[in-house]
């Protein structure tokens, strides 16, 4: 049983809600970047395992995109660059 | 061209003179401030951002220090084959990042410019096209990739879930 008024809660939520909604890494599928780079730059810039490279890779290739990382808008836009840096098509976006 | 036992791909003449002139045209390329409506400088630097506006801005912040970056890797891509010759391309050391980055960055100026899909690149060319040689280049160098990625492996990362 809580002794807090249900407004309360709803209000902290809201706020916490708009101010930690994170901003997404999506990267696109391109015709060009083989499937073993993708992978490979997956690895080497998150650290995924190569399992975990590989679901990400097949996911940007079978469904077009796929979100490799996400957080606060400062850390987006250095994976983003990072990614961009690589050669891959990525684009952040707030989440929903 | 030929892959032995070592880690090091070994380039006749011709095909180390073809990846030096493949240096010279991206640093021109990159050099040269053409315009973000070129279709091959909108794939190299691609849009952060859906709005127009926050897009301006990550291209203010990083735009200069991404070419730059890609620029580093092209020179030392090119200080490592020589001007001139035969070359050896190592597969695996402290210059494998600045490679692969590089043959991307030439494989996505070649395949924008042609204009490529996946039916493309997965077809066969024929040989009397006019795009034949360009897609020739394209797989020779995605066939270089991959010898490198092949010959690093998985890079044993442990990490399965995001932050």
């Amino acid at each position: 049983m809580s002794i807090a008024p249900d407004t309360i809660e709803e209000i902290t939520n809201d706020e916490a809600t708009d101010l930690e909604r994170p901003w997404l890494v999506i990267v696109w599928n391109d015709p060009i970047n083989l499937m073993s780079y993708v992978t490979w730059v997956f690895q080497k810039l998150f650290g995924y395992s190569f399992e975990k490279a590989t679901q990400l890779m097949l996911d940007v290739h079978h469904k077009g995109k796929a979100v490799v990382s996400s957080g606060p808008r400062e850390k987006a836009e250095l994976d983003c660059y990072r990614l961009h840096a690589h050669g891959l098509w990525a684009r952040l976006t707030k989440s929903d | 061209m030929r892959v032995g036992r070592g880690p090091v791909l070994h380039l006749e003449e011709h095909e180390a003179g073809l990846l030096r002139q493949l240096v010279d045209e991206t640093r021109t390329l990159l050099e040269a401030g053409v315009p973000r409506a070129d279709p091959v400088i909108a794939r190299l630097f691609p849009d952060a951002y859906d709005d127009p506006e926050d897009a301006q801005s990550y291209h203010d912040m990083v735009g200069d220090e991404l070419r730059k970056e890609k620029v580093r890797s092209l020179a030392a891509v090119s200080e490592s084959m020589g001007p001139a010759g035969r070359a050896d391309v190592e597969l695996n050391d402290e210059l494998v990042t600045a490679r692969l980055a590089w043959l991307t960055d030439v494989r996505l100026a070649v395949g924008t410019r042609l204009g490529v899909t996946e039916e493309k690149m997965g077809a066969e060319i024929d040989p009397a096209s006019p795009e034949a040689p360009a897609y020739e280049v394209l797989h020779w160098l995605g066939w270089i990739q991959e010898s490198i990625i092949e010959r690093i492996g998985p890079l044993g990362g442990g990490r399965s879930e995001e932050d």
